[in-house]
């Protein structure tokens, strides 16, 4: 039964995210396209862990663990880069 | 079931890889990009390479995407017209480069299918000879043990690399980040729970990849990721000159590795060969200092780094 239900759940996220990706396709601002990206990943998070218990392997937690973290780094390179006064208006 | 999650990942490869060349702008491939580097790194955990997907996710959700938002943010700045330019540009070469670059690909799947498995002796080998050493994780067994000079060179290549980038680009007046003047408060908040939690994960990661997939290059990158977010933020600023300490970590690796590679001689072992497990530690942290003070550098594109503010 839950050989079955693992790779069900994997599928249903993997749809989820190609849902997803025309919020990334389309736009239509910038700030979409991010905060779609940056939802992927916790999908991704999710999948990895799923996958960790299905195949067994426990290193993909520590990748699942990565992911969490570092999506913090796109995000402050889009939104938090601190710039000075003269070029606020250079939001991408 | 198995075969379907595998299709739909690889199906979803194919379809972000086209999408981020064809974007119909820039910001959208970069986004598209960042994307893709998820999904490879679901692609490198389902072939059962949790190695490769660490460093996919340490490189590839902690470096790459950022630098390349940063580097979207300068062309806003000097080249506002170029952005809202389609990303490609159809040359006719294109065509005949994609169907023989496709037909390589072919040829070269098709003569691995084609190759008849021996039973995997040196593998058999290698794993009986790792369990004397102690490391129980083969990667890093035969990264270390068994191409020892194969790793030193990795870590001299990344130093020529830093060296070839500062040579070629010099030092560029008009360069960003600018100096941080208004300090978001979440900002602050959100480094002081990260940073110290990726050089917790980073050491984690150098001491587990003697027992399980990890090791240097990974931690490397995690904490590069950590210096990233610092460069980000403005806390740590490029500087002109290459100051001790990052000299010193930007070297720290190779000359760690070589030292111990060449006292060993003297003990009548022959040359990189590692005396123990404490000599796997010791350079595998002497590594993770320098892979990460490299990565830093190269991001921040600059020669050295100070701190900011007050």
């Amino acid at each position: 039964m839950i050989d079955l239900l693992l790779p069900a759940l994997i599928i249903f996220l993997l749809l989820n995210l190609a849902a997803g990706m025309v919020r990334v396709a389309r736009g239509p601002t910038a700030a979409d396209r991010m905060l779609s990206a940056l939802l992927f990943g916790s999908t991704t998070v999710a999948i990895l862990l799923i996958l960790a218990e299905w195949m067994g392997e426990a290193a993909l937690r520590n990748v699942a663990l990565l992911f969490v973290m570092l999506a913090a780094i796109v995000s402050l390179a889009f939104f938090g880069m601190p710039r000075d006064d003269a070029d606020d208006g250079d939001e991408p | 079931m198995n075969l379907a999650v595998d299709m739909l990942i690889g199906a979803g490869l194919l379809v972000l890889a086209w999408q981020t060349i064809s974007g119909r702008s820039l910001f959208r491939g970069i986004v598209l990009f960042v994307v893709f580097g998820l999904t490879m790194a679901l692609a490198w955990a389902r072939m059962g390479a949790p190695d490769l997907a660490l460093a996919e996710a340490a490189i590839g959700a902690g470096v790459t995407g950022a630098l390349m938002l940063v580097a979207f943010r300068r062309l806003v700045r000097i080249r506002p017209d170029q952005c809202a330019q389609p990303a490609l540009r159809r040359s006719r070469l294109a065509v005949p480069v994609a169907v023989l670059a496709g037909g390589l690909v072919g040829v070269i799947g098709l003569a691995v299918v084609a190759v008849e498995r021996d039973p995997a002796l040196a593998g058999l080998a290698v794993t009986e000879a790792l369990t004397d050493s102690g490391l129980g994780n083969p990667i890093t067994g035969v990264l270390l043990l068994y191409r020892n000079l194969d790793t030193l060179l990795e870590v001299a290549v990344l130093l020529a690399a830093f060296l070839a980038a500062r040579t070629v680009f010099g030092e560029d007046e008009s360069r960003p980040p600018t100096p941080a003047r208004r300090e978001v408060p979440l900002v602050g908040a959100l480094l002081a729970i990260i940073v110290p939690l990726t050089i917790l994960i980073a050491t984690h990661l150098l001491l587990a990849g003697s027992r399980e997939p990890g090791g240097a290059f990974q931690a490397g990158a995690v904490l590069a990721a950590s210096g990233v977010l610092l460069v980000l933020a403005g806390r740590l600023q490029p500087a002109t000159a290459l100051s001790a300490g990052p000299a010193f970590g930007l070297t720290l690796g190779l000359m760690l590795f070589s030292l111990v590679g060449l006292a060993v001689m003297a003990f009548g072992d022959p040359l990189l060969a590692l005396p123990g497990l404490w000599a796997v530690y010791l350079i595998e942290t002497a590594m993770m200092l320098s892979i990460a003070m490299t990565l830093v550098l190269l991001f921040a594109g600059a020669s050295g780094l100070r701190r900011s503010g007050p």
